[in-house]
């Protein structure tokens, strides 16, 4: 075999592409050819010194600095990644965004009109003079009263609560209100009262 | 080793996922993942432990910009290899002209660094032997030109396939052998007298 040949089969070998045929030829030649096999010693050699180089590491703060001169985040991305890192956080944002949402909308929206929620309006008097609701003396009022844009008068029981949003609650000496009597007159109290509601509603041990 | 090198591959495509949509802690997770290799490659390539730095910093600022360009199909360790290796070709094109003496005396510097660093545990004897063998290794790899400088040091150094080589620049696999065959024998003739 010629040596020209062999310095492919060599190369061929150091790279691991050499099949058991040919691995057997080159193994023959190195064994009686002194210059093929002090060309793939040295080239042995070179490799094992390349490999050999140290391995260098850059400065403990290199990540800081390049993390330092990555470009500024968008604002809605901070705001979004700021999110992302704190879940409950968000969960209250998002709750809080909508239930202001809703409950300005009904802030907002209210008419100047007297408006009565009850589950016994039949029972009810409304002095529109006055702009005032009587719960009559000797009626019961099955649950919440809630009046907006005026007062309530109580002259009966109620078992709920009475509540007069910009409005006034009165009691008469013979009232009976088995829950709370609240005067609202605030937007700021008004969402007060309605986040107390969802507590309230998402409480389930109201006794 | 397989198992091990796959759940790498996982870990690093959730980072990538994650870096993607700009969260700044995934990328510098990315980075000290590949910092070293990167500095490494530049180092050698350039031969100065400034620049090196530089070339490292700048790889990973355009990773950073391009990340949306990335294709998950081919391996994260390709394209940013792929990234490192341009900038680390584009740096010595400009350089050339304006090649200095003082920046001999850095590369000095930069090899006493580094084999101070490496060899803690070894006799003063041994110390300057380290010492020589680094520098005559860089100063081997130096003097290749550098389409045959780059190849040697990601299969020798970095330790990448050759499948990987072809990938990272592009170049049919027929190319990258023969080139590792010319810059093997280059190399040798080099460091046969060691």
């Amino acid at each position: 075999m010629e040596c020209r040949e062999m310095a492919g089969r060599i190369h061929e070998f150091l790279d691991g592409d050499l099949d058991e045929y040919n691995n057997q030829l080159l193994q023959q030649h190195l064994r009686t050819c002194d210059r093929c096999y002090r060309h793939m010693r040295e080239l042995q050699r070179a490799i094992a010194f390349v490999q050999s180089a140290s391995h260098i590491h850059v400065p403990a703060d290199f990540t800081d600095r390049v993390l330092a001169k990555l470009p500024a985040p968008t604002k809605s991305f901070r705001f979004a990644n700021w999110l992302r890192k704190h879940p409950m956080i968000a969960a209250a944002a998002v709750f809080l965004l909508l239930m202001t949402g809703s409950i300005s909308a009904s802030w907002f929206e209210r008419n100047p009109v007297i408006q009565v929620a009850s589950a016994n309006l039949d029972k009810l008097k409304i002095d529109h003079s006055r702009n005032v609701v009587i719960v009559p003396a000797g009626t019961k009022i099955d649950g919440d009263i809630v009046v907006r844009n005026g007062s309530v008068e109580v002259q009966g029981e109620v078992t709920g609560n009475v509540v007069a949003i910009e409005g006034k609650v009165f009691l008469a000496s013979t009232a009976q209100v088995a829950g709370n009597t609240e005067e609202i007159e605030a937007i700021f109290e008004w969402i007060w009262y309605e986040l107390k509601n969802i507590g309230n509603d998402l409480l389930p041990a109201t006794p | 080793m397989f198992a091990g090198e796959d759940s790498m591959e996982f870990v690093e495509k959730r980072l990538i996922e994650r870096a993607k949509r700009g969260d700044r802690e995934a990328f510098a997770e990315l980075i000290e993942i590949y910092k070293d290799k990167i500095f490494q490659l530049a180092y050698r390539m350039v031969g100065n432990r400034q620049e090196a730095e530089d070339i490292a910093q700048e790889t990973f600022l355009r990773v950073f910009a391009n990340l949306h360009t990335y294709d998950d199909q081919y391996k994260f360790s390709t394209w940013i290899y792929r990234i490192a290796t341009n900038l680390c070709i584009d740096r010595g094109r400009k350089k050339k002209p304006d090649f200095s003496l003082d920046e001999e005396i850095e590369q000095g510097e930069g090899l006493d660094w580094y084999s101070r660093l490496s060899s803690k545990e070894q006799t003063p004897e041994e110390k300057v032997v380290t010492q020589e063998l680094q520098e005559t290794v860089q100063d081997a790899l130096s003097q290749l030109a550098p389409k045959y400088r780059s190849i040697m040091i990601l299969r020798y150094i970095e330790d990448l396939s050759l499948q990987e080589i072809s990938d990272i620049l592009k170049l049919p696999i027929t190319t990258i052998k023969t080139r590792i065959h010319r810059g093997r024998e280059a190399l040798r003739g080099r460091l046969r007298f060691m």
